[in-house]
């Protein structure tokens, strides 16, 4: 255990924990972007930055993906903070003046330079990486960041068709400004400007996942996954019990 | 008795980039068929390269610039019988140079890192032996690791590939860590435009990278290395890779390092084809086979690099130095430079002055003397406005400040960077704001893109200052360009969104004047922004050489003998070319007051 300071509380916390986690879990909440909990930090979007004193030495870092250390003293909000995040979230209102969730941050944090162009790409992405993060790590690598500089953008290979999509919808899921079309009905999904049909619970037959993504599971578990959903494999596994049990007594 | 003198004599011949660029291939191909029994030996660049192919005879110690194929006979009947006069090369004023130590160019260089290239064959490792090369990897070996790093501490040799970061220090951190396999890597990446030193470090000595390589792997503790080196490089991979089967097979590294017992293993990777390869997050990731971009540097390379594991990485002008300081012993390498800074600096030295090439100097050396002794000064004796340090990272230095010695430290405090040694000279005929938007425009471009304020930054900075060069500069402009950049400065990922403004803050800084000239008057006092301005031809001053007309690339200039010259203002782009064209000053650039065509 070591301790830091934040905004002058004293926080405990493990070497090596990231300062936003540490700060968030006590009650400091810090603004951020391309954070996830569920995905590996990115340090992208520099929402997260704060100022770090550590040996007399002031430093501004991203706050999601920098590794706390003893002795620390932190700043979430002191006015050099407050200046340059301003900065940065106007540059993403600029980047993606269509999405809400700019909107919001920019109306929250005051943040707004009329002087800025317009960014000729999507109207909506701010390129956090959330979505090409998390497709990586499911291991499909279906949607890539491509280009560089400027002219990055997200993109599926194949004209916005991309092969290797499984449509399990984990991007549009885990994207902050809701760029990534994906529509759901009963019998199938589509995202990417693809169609997945949906293939059922051999139980209840509600629709449980795509075909693709089956076949997916197949390929990586070595054999095919039974097609349960939640509530029948449950059920199942309870059945199975109960006869045991009979037999056993 | 021609034969004679031919079989006593080494003629050496430039094959570097820029030599072989203009037929020294074709050169030194003659030389062999003209003189058969001298020994004519190809080797790297010698650094002049606009005054190249160059050839040097020794012992006699002649040197020969501008070679053609042609004059390889002449060359060949001269010897024992001095100079071919017209090959020599001319001073300022127009006396003849013979030796290449008293070239104005040359002479107050100091080479250390460069020691070996001009005179060796990079092909020939026993030209490499003769010159003293691996004594000092032997040496190492019989020395222990911490030994090692205390004469590289003792040297108080810093990185040369841009940070200036303590080179033993570095190594001490690697070598402390417990946790194995380590890695060594060198940075061979250089990818600031107009830079060349590493290239030529590598295609003219590569033997002294790989022996600095092996030292810091012994140092550290490593067998396994990497050279990075930028894909368009393609004779310096070739020499590199011929230099590492050429240095496996006498044993200096492979399996059993010279009997010791100790093994290193080294690769070529060729590097991802942007800028920010070089950055050593971003270059780490390239050489596991991931994306090029950077990561978040909390934790260091000497701890977690390569595949998480320690890993050393250093420049190769770095690394060239080292069999140096650990033959010599560390101490006498810092006889040389200023108390922050130790030893030799590389500086590719180009732009508007006379002689441009790479010049290595002792840090400290002050940037008139670079400019003005080693660069001859000014072309066409036009005024010094400003020289660009540290390419893309780096800022420009006006004149007011030339006398400042050349170190880590002093540049960096200005404004500017030391960087890997980029130095481009401007005179007045340029334009200190479309400076800023060349460097930004460049870095917008080889940005990796994946932080806010380093891609959106750069975005918004370049179109205000294209705004700005084309005319519709706004009050507020320099200081949004300010408020942009502190920002990026500080909360950028890596180094390079974290340098990036300095171009724009450099200029403002010293040249805020010329970016309020273009808002506010819509003028661009240089001359150059094509929207603001529009060329005269004075004809009291025109001598009706025709120069500018053969210049103008629209061919909007009318003229003879009889009828004065004039430019149409129909068609004009404003280029400016004729300006540049004209010997006699009659070519001035005017505000423009009408839209341009
Ligand atoms: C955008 C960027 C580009 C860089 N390019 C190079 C390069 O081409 N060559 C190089 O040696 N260092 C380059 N560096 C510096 C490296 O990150 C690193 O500091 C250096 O290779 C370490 O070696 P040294 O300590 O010997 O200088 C670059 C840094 C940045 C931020
Ligand atoms: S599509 Fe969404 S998740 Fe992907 S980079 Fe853009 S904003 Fe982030
Ligand atoms: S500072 Fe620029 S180059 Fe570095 S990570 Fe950010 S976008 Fe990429
Ligand atoms: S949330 Fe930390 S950099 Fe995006
Ligand atoms: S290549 Fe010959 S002087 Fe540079």
């Amino acid at each position: 255990m070591i301790s830091i300071t934040v905004n002058g509380r004293v926080c405990a916390c493990e070497e090596g924990e990231y300062l936003l986690d540490v700060a968030e879990r006590n009650g400091m909440l810090i603004p951020h972007l391309c954070y996830h909990r569920g995905l590996l930090p990115i340090g992208a979007c520099r929402v997260c930055i704060v100022e770090v004193i550590e040996r007399g030495r002031s430093k501004v870092v991203a706050s999601c993906v920098y590794p706390v250390r003893d002795g620390i003293e932190v700043h979430t909000a002191s006015p050099r903070i407050r200046e340059q995040r301003s900065v940065i979230i106007a540059l993403l209102l600029s980047l993606a003046p269509g999405s809400t969730e700019i909107k919001r941050l920019a109306l929250q944090l005051g943040a707004d330079i009329p002087r800025l162009v317009k960014a000729p790409e999507s109207d909506t992405c701010v390129l956090c990486g959330r979505c090409t993060a998390a497709c990586e790590a499911l291991g499909t690598g279906a949607i890539a960041k491509v280009g560089r500089g400027v002219t990055k953008k997200i993109a599926a290979p194949f004209d916005g068709m991309p092969p290797d999509c499984i449509g399990c919808g984990s991007c549009a899921h885990v994207c902050p400004t809701g760029t990534i079309a994906y529509e759901h009905t009963d019998e199938s999904v589509s995202v990417w400007g693809r169609e997945f049909e949906l293939m059922r619970c051999t139980g209840c037959n509600a629709p449980l996942m795509t075909r693709e993504q089956h076949d997916f599971l197949t390929r990586k578990g070595g054999e095919s996954p039974e097609l349960l959903c939640e509530r029948c494999g449950k059920q199942g596994v309870a059945r199975k019990l109960k006869t045991r049990e009979r037999y056993l007594g | 008795m021609m034969s004679d003198n031919a079989t006593s004599r080494t003629l050496l011949v430039c094959c570097g980039t820029g030599c072989l660029a203009n037929k020294a291939a074709a050169v030194a191909d003659a030389l062999d068929a003209a003189c058969p029994e001298a020994s004519v030996k190809r080797t790297g660049c010698n650094g002049f390269c606009e005054n190249g192919p160059i050839v040097k005879v020794q012992p006699d110690d002649i040197s020969y610039y501008r070679v053609k194929p042609e004059h390889a006979e002449k060359i060949a009947a001269s010897l024992g019988h001095g100079p071919v006069m017209s090959l020599l090369f001319r001073d300022a004023d127009k006396k003849l140079v013979l030796r290449q130590a008293d070239n104005p160019f040359y002479a107050p260089q100091h080479k250390v890192a460069l020691r070996n290239i001009g005179t060796i064959d990079p092909l020939a490792i026993d030209d490499y032996l003769d010159a003293g090369g691996y004594r000092a990897l032997e040496r190492a070996l019989a020395m222990e690791p911490d030994e090692i790093i205390a004469e590289v501490t003792a040297s108080g040799l810093r990185g040369r590939g841009g940070a200036g970061f303590p080179t033993g220090v570095k190594w001490a951190s690697a070598r402390a860590e417990e946790v194995f396999p380590k890695y060594v890597c060198c940075n061979g990446d250089e990818g600031d435009p107009g830079a060349f030193m590493d290239r030529s470090i590598l295609e003219g000595d590569p033997h002294s990278v790989i022996e600095g390589l092996a030292i810091t792997a012994l140092a550290i503790g490593a067998e396994q290395g990497f050279l990075y080196i930028r894909d368009e490089y393609g004779l310096a991979c070739a020499n590199v890779a011929a230099a590492l089967g050429a240095a496996e097979a006498r044993g200096y590294i492979g399996t059993n390092i010279r009997g010791s017992g100790r093994r290193l293993r080294l690769e070529i990777v060729r590097g991802g084809g942007a800028f920010v390869c070089g950055e050593s997050t971003a270059l780490m990731a390239s050489i596991e086979g991931r994306l090029g971009e950077p990561r978040a540097k909390y934790v260091r390379s000497v701890q977690r690099g390569l595949w998480d594991k320690p890993t050393v990485l250093n420049n190769v002008e770095t690394l060239a130095n080292i069999p140096v300081i650990i033959a010599q012993g560390g101490v006498r390498f810092a006889e040389i430079g200023t108390e922050g800074s130790k030893g030799t600096k590389v500086f590719s030295l180009v732009g508007k002055v006379e002689r441009t090439g790479l010049v290595e100097v002792p840090m400290g050396v002050t940037l008139r003397h670079l400019i003005f002794d080693i660069g001859g000064g000014i072309r066409r004796g036009r005024r010094f406005k400003a020289v660009q340090t540290g390419g893309p990272s780096g800022g420009c230095i006006p004149e007011g400040l030339l006398d400042l010695p050349v170190d880590f430290d002093t540049l960096t405090e200005k404004g500017a960077m030391m960087g890997s040694g980029g130095m481009i000279v401007m005179d007045e005929h340029d334009c200190m704001v479309e400076v800023a938007r060349y460097y930004v425009k460049f870095l917008s471009d080889e940005s990796c893109g994946k932080c806010t304020p380093c891609r959106e930054g750069l975005r918004q900075m370049l179109a205000i200052l294209t705004d700005l060069c084309e005319g519709r500069g706004q009050q507020g402009d320099i200081e949004l360009l300010e408020r942009l950049g502190a920002t990026m400065k500080e909360s950028s990922l890596c180094a390079l969104g974290q340098s990036a403004p300095n171009p724009v803050l450099s200029t403002i800084a010293h040249f805020r004047d010329e970016y309020a000239a273009h808002i506010e008057e819509g003028r661009c006092p240089a001359g150059v922004c094509p929207a603001l301005t529009t060329f005269v031809i004075d004809s009291e001053a025109c001598t009706s050489c025709g120069a500018c007309k053969k210049a103008c690339p629209v061919d909007v200039i009318s003229g003879d003998k009889d009828t004065p010259y004039e430019i149409a203002r129909d068609g004009c782009i404003a280029c400016g070319s004729c300006r540049e064209s004209c010997r006699f000053d009659a070519v001035s650039a005017h505000q423009r007051k009408e839209a341009l065509a």
